[in-house]
């Protein structure tokens, strides 16, 4: 078991494993149930009551109506009191009006926006219109939407499903919408009419309303014949809401503001009164709100919404005077459809409203019968209590058809009246619920993954003399382990499988089903690997000397990496994540800033008081030639170009709308500085490339030709896309074709370099394969028989293997990047080589021989994922899913292909954060091949780490806030872009395992051409 | 750090503490009371600054002067050419300072006036009572932390205090980006509140230290809390 612990990738291994939990994460916390996008259509309804025809259509019909539905943003349940709105409270006391408690689905908020500048104003919108949506949704389509319709809706925000709308336009009714322009973009191309009014302006709590109210008087005005113009009509009034945002629930502005409104249903419903058919207004509002204004919560006064139903005609509550009974937001859905004539909404989970259904005994109960026959069909098991009262009830109706029994009926009704309650409440609990079994289990795979990653880097970051196996541990035989290991992996498979039957779960992961069986074992033997990290770890960590060679500013990098993951726990630190990273960075350029002045002035001081001290010591005098004075005056031009970069992009939630630099260039008028940037970022880039060049075995000057190719392809692609404009005219290439030949040049540079490692060119190498080194002689052993080096074939070909894969990289991105954003890339690299270079902890110190090798490669990875992350957020990126490119995707690409568009917005997106770490991994010791390798293994272990640990303390914050009003909007974004960050990384450090891999296959094949070469 | 040999250096220290953790509050609690508390960007708030000088100023010639007849000597050596030169040298920091606080994050193009505030206050609570002290050349190498200062109370003193003062600034910028939507979120508000309090908490540390050290002949498990508070101070 020992061996798992010293081997390389046990930290790989572990981020895989952590992946996998995640994905279960992900699983239980975003519900599967998608709609079905089924339309409905009138031909389902059903003409046979177990066995007894009846005339569907006839039945089904309402008659000729009209329907108003009024919302009214932010109406909570009391202001429906005859206080506020006399008229209406009238109506409801003297029974021609019915009052319901409504329940909202609990995280709504219709968040109001300061006005934000055109290009801005799509992003800032899109928040506000994912939590309008959920009430407008749940109304109009009759069910509750889940987070998988908005996040695969991202971009385009329009309701796809069966809509009151859909069903409303496809039986030719007339829908007109007045009020906010959400409903248009939910509902694209349903409404006959509509003026949508933009509701950016908080301040603004009059003329919204008056917007929506202007178009009272001529749309309530009937045609000569009798007739209103509409069928369907929604207003809309964000007013009320507004007020509730400015001044909170008991702002004198209310009274007013709920009585106009009063005035607006008196103005309708005496309208009604002149039409020749029956209108029907439904008063409803979307939510509620607190006391101090806001809302979006799940207390009752933010989720109790008062819904009031009007009849022109002949109308009658039915219910006592009082609260009134409760419905859900959803039973909207198919009453109006009903009204309107039309079938209910293919995903519709709601139920008519009591108050509305005809009194004709044989229509209520068809009416009921369809409703509950329509639940039925989405899914509802048959082997519980209210399906068979379902059947009951179903064969009391066909007895009552038949015979036309009173007591029949009444019976029938009763039963369907219980079995669609609870068929309702089954159905929406369906949609929301998590699957908390599988939540807790993933967070405790996760915490054990962690656990173990922790051992194995602390392990890994032991001095090496430590970690020699002893005697004992070599004799332990391989049937103990293999024992050892069956009875670990039983004892946890069978806490698994108790586990499920104690808690009596109804997560799919216990479901033991084929597919579920095999994620079962697999999490069974992933736990057992990580049981015997963890034991072997805690046994075999003995020295963590290393740890003593921490300085400030690695406290700094270690306590910053800690609490970034904690800061998650307030809202705003995930929207505006950037700050806390740009904060961090910034504090650490401070803290380098005075490292690198106090080590210039020290240097200085030594220098000129004492010349004797610096004579003595050679090493001071070695290492500040290495450093040089430069680097205070470099440090502080890196601080101004940070400075310049952040301002480069504006991200974040808040400070959105504010024009940055890309803005400013943008601009046509602005285009030669656009220019300017793109043309110095890629030649600056090219000199990188170029200078890179020197650690790869540059036979023949190809990789240098290669090179320029490349640079040559994107320039042209650039013309061709026109982000370069030349003086004079030059044929226009395709761009599609340039960036195939920039594969091909890229391909060709890494195919070649491999061949000149195998020994395909043996004039052309540096390492004369057949030229033994002279290091070979201080082996006690004859290795005469094995005339090359191995390990240097390796070591060398790992260098440029992964030099290869950064200049790629840098060059891939460079075409990929928008063009403001070019500059990003030389600018990582520029960073990194200073911070490498400031953060060396030898830096100035005169004790020679102290190996801080360990301390070293800590802090220089915890920095380099600093800087990933801070260059992640110049570039634009935020945990707003609105700021995912999705034009880069597309370069070099005519037509949709999932897998290359998702890998061109990925690596797009994750530039930052790839490139720092492929500088990292180049600038790791390539002096000797086992120092390159312990290298490599804490390495990848502290990136497992601190991805994992990320993940892990998110997980717990999302379970924790689950029912947070921003759970859609922050949170679960912040989850999808972790969820991929962790692909990403899992990715990385796959291709350095490749790539550690193929060296080992080019030497094995190089020792065999060079072998057949030499005998 | 602090030691008990020079009870007349640590008389000193403990007064010129108490006042500042008396004129401070007042001035803050005055202008609070005023309602002008959310001013102190501007300009127009110049006062503040004159306010903090004087004090300052008060206070290091307390430091430095009635000590016996040595300091007396120095005294005397005090020229013109001195003040200009120390006036050249807080005018070159508070430069330093506006480039660092702009370079670090502050509105490039407009607010400088806000910035230059900010910038003149950190000079006066860090620099300024260093340099009245020991004088320029001594305070630049105090700063870089060539010279060793552990035998010195007063300057031990003073360095913390300009240490925390500019930590105090550094971590007022937290607050700014959060989303509270609060009138004090403006730049540079916190930034100056939090060097103000970085400031006013080195000195109630030095007090607290000061009275615990002498109360811990009686109460010998005082000498913990003196540790801890040992611990704290920003050394380098």
């Amino acid at each position: 078991m020992l061996f798992w612990l010293q081997h390389k990738w046990s930290g790989l291994w572990l981020l895989i494993f952590a992946f996998g939990s995640l994905t279960l994460f992900l699983y239980g916390f975003f519900p599967l149930k998608y709609h079905s996008g089924k339309l409905a259509h009138m031909d389902d309804l059903p003409n046979f009551i177990d066995g007894v025809s009846i005339d569907g259509h006839e039945v089904y019909n309402s008659g000729e109506n009209s329907v108003i539905l009024m919302v009214i943003d932010g109406l909570r349940y009391d202001f429906a009191a005859e206080e506020y709105m006399p008229y209406t409270g009238q109506l409801i006391k003297n029974k021609s009006a019915c009052i319901y408690v409504s329940v909202a689905e609990p995280p709504t908020v219709t968040m109001p926006r300061i006005k934000s500048p055109e290009r801005k104003k799509e992003k800032a919108q899109w928040r506000r219109t994912i939590n309008f949506w959920r009430d407008i949704f749940a109304m109009m389509t009759g069910s509750v939407s889940t987070f998988a319709d908005v996040a695969l809706n991202f971009g385009a925000p329009a309701v796809k499903g069966d809509s009151i709308l859909r069903v409303a336009s496809s039986r030719g009714r007339h829908s007109v919408l007045y009020g906010d322009d959400t409903w248009l973009r939910l509902f694209p191309g349903l409404w006959t009419e509509s003026d949508g009014t933009t509701s950016f302006f908080v301040t603004d709590y009059t003329e919204v309303d008056n917007n929506v109210t202007r178009h009272l008087d001529s749309v309530l005005t009937p045609l000569e014949d009798k007739k209103p113009k509409f069928d369907f009509l929604v207003l809309h009034y964000l007013g009320l809401d507004h007020i509730g945002h400015l001044e909170g629930a008991r702002s004198p502005k209310i009274k007013p503001k709920l009585i106009e409104m009063d005035s607006i249903v008196k103005k309708i419903h005496t309208a009604m009164q002149t039409w020749d058919r029956s209108g029907v207004l439904i008063i409803c509002g979307d939510h509620g709100m607190r006391d101090a204004g806001g809302h979006g919560g799940a207390s009752p006064a933010e989720v109790l919404v008062p819904l009031v139903v009007l009849k022109s005609t002949d109308f009658q509550c039915p219910h006592e005077l009082g609260p009134g009974p409760v419905v859900a937001q959803v039973d909207i859905a198919p009453t109006i459809s009903w009204l309107l004539n039309a079938p209910i909404p293919g995903d519709s989970t709601g139920k008519f409203l009591p108050s509305l259904l005809p009194s004709d005994i044989r229509q209520h109960l068809y009416l009921l019968h369809v409703n509950a026959l329509h639940n039925v069909k989405q899914g509802v098991p048959t082997d519980t209590e209210y399906y068979k009262q379902f059947k009951r009830a179903e064969t009391q109706f066909a007895r009552y058809l038949s015979t036309g029994q009173q007591s029949a009926a009444r019976i029938a009704k009763e039963f369907y009246d219980e079995s669609l309650a609870a068929m309702s409440k089954q159905l929406s609990e369906a949609t929301t619920d998590f699957d908390v079994f599988a939540l807790g289990l993933a967070v405790v795979f996760l915490y054990l993954m962690l656990t173990a990653l922790v051992c194995v880097t602390l392990y890994s970051l032991q001095p090496e003399n430590q970690r020699k196996i002893s005697v004992t541990d070599k004799h332990k035989t391989n049937l103990g382990t293999v024992v050892a290991f069956a009875v670990i992996f039983a004892i946890i498979a069978s806490t698994l499988t108790l586990t499920c039957f104690i808690s009596e779960t109804r997560s799919q992961f216990c479901s033991f089903g084929p597919s579920w069986s095999a994620v079962f074992l697999a999490s069974a033997v992933a736990l057992t690997f990580a049981y015997f990290l963890v034991k072997i770890g805690l046994e075999k960590i003995r020295d963590l000397s290393t740890l003593r060679d921490l300085n400030a500013i690695d406290f700094l990098l270690i306590l910053g990496t800690l609490f970034h993951a904690w800061s998650f726990f307030g809202t705003s630190f995930i929207e505006e994540e950037h700050m806390t990273w740009y904060f961090f960075w910034n504090t650490l350029m401070f803290f380098v800033l005075v490292r690198t002045i106090v080590v210039i002035v020290l240097y200085f001081g030594k220098r000129l008081s004492g010349a004797t001290e610096v004579q003595e010591k050679p090493e001071l005098e070695h290492r500040m030639s290495d450093v040089g004075v430069g680097i205070v005056p470099k440090w502080v031009l890196l601080i101004g170009l940070h400075r310049y970069l952040r301002t480069m992009n504006q991200t974040g939630d808040r400070w959105l709308f504010l024009p940055d630099t890309a803005d400013w260039l943008n601009a046509p008028e602005n285009s030669i500085y656009l220019q300017a940037h793109l043309i110095i970022g890629t030649l600056a880039t090219f000199a990188i490339c170029l200078r890179n060049i020197r650690h790869m075995n540059n036979h023949l000057k190809i990789h240098s030709v290669l090179t320029i190719l490349s640079t040559l392809c994107i320039f042209l692609y650039r013309i061709s896309a026109g982000s370069i404009r030349l003086p004079n005219e030059v044929p226009k290439w395709d761009a599609e074709q340039v960036v195939q030949v920039f594969w091909w040049l890229l391909a060709a540079q890494t195919i070649f370099e491999v061949i000149t490692y195998v020994g395909a060119f043996p004039n052309g190498n540096r390492f004369v394969y057949n030229k033994p080194k002279a290091k070979t002689e201080d082996y006690f052993y004859d290795n005469a028989e094995e005339p090359w080096n191995l390990n240097d074939v390796k070591l060398n070909l790992a260098r440029s293997l992964t030099h290869i894969m950064y200049n790629q990289m840098m060059l891939i991105i460079v075409l990929l990047m928008r063009p403001h954003n070019v500059i990003m890339v030389p600018s990582i690299y520029i960073t990194c080589l200073l911070t490498a270079k400031c953060l060396d902890h030898k830096l100035l110190d005169s004790r020679p021989g102290r190996n801080t090798e360990g301390a070293d490669t800590l802090s220089l990875t915890l920095a380099h994922i600093w800087i990933g992350a801070v260059f992640y957020f110049y570039q634009g990126n935020s945990n707003s899913l609105a700021s995912v490119d999705l034009g880069s995707g597309y370069v070099g690409l005519s037509e949709y292909s999932p897998v290359r568009v998702a890998a061109r917005m990925g690596l797009h997106a994750y530039a930052g954060p790839a490139l720092s770490g492929a500088h990292l991994f180049c600038s790791l010791p390539y002096t000797d091949i086992n120092r390159y390798r312990q290298a490599v293994w804490r390495v990848t272990n502290i990136m497992a780490l601190q991805r994992v640990y990320q993940v892990v303390i998110y997980c717990v914050i999302a379970i924790i806030f689950r029912h947070h009003l921003f759970v859609w909007s922050v949170f679960s974004p912040k989850l999808l872009y972790d969820f991929v960050a962790t692909i990403f990384s899992v990715q990385a450090l796959l291709t350095i395992a490749e790539i550690v891999c193929l060296t080992h296959v080019v030497s094995w094949i190089s020792r065999c051409i060079t072998y057949r070469r030499v005998t | 750090m602090f030691t008990l040999n020079n009870h007349l250096e640590l008389r000193r220290v403990t007064i010129s503490s108490l006042l500042t953790c008396i004129y401070l509050p007042s001035i803050i609690s005055v202008i609070s009371y005023k309602g002008i508390l959310y001013s102190v960007g501007s300009g127009s708030s110049f006062y503040i600054l004159v306010l903090i000088f004087i004090a300052e100023l008060i206070k290091s010639f307390y430091l430095s002067s009635n000590n016996e007849i040595q300091s007396k000597k120095n005294k005397a050596k005090i020229r013109v050419s001195d003040i200009l030169k120390a006036f050249g040298f807080l005018l070159g920091v508070t430069f330093c300072f506006f480039l660092g606080i702009i370079l670090f994050g502050a509105p490039v193009l407009d607010k400088h006036e806000e910035t230059l505030m900010l910038s003149s206050l950190l000079t006066l609570l860090s620099v300024f009572p260093l340099v009245a002290h020991t004088g320029v050349e001594l305070a630049m190498q105090l700063l870089f932390g060539v010279k060793h200062f552990s035998k010195d109370t007063i300057i031990a003193m003073l360095v913390n205090n300009a240490l925390l003062c500019v930590c105090g600034a550094w971590i007022g910028a937290v607050v700014i980006p959060l989303d509270w939507n609060t009138p004090w979120q403006q730049w540079p508000i916190p930034c100056y509140l939090g060097a103000i309090g970085g400031y006013l908490l080195s000195n109630v540390m030095t007090v607290l230290k000061v009275t615990m050290m002498s109360a811990s002949h009686k109460y010998k498990f005082l000498n913990f809390f003196v540790n801890i508070i040992n611990k704290l101070h920003v050394s380098k």
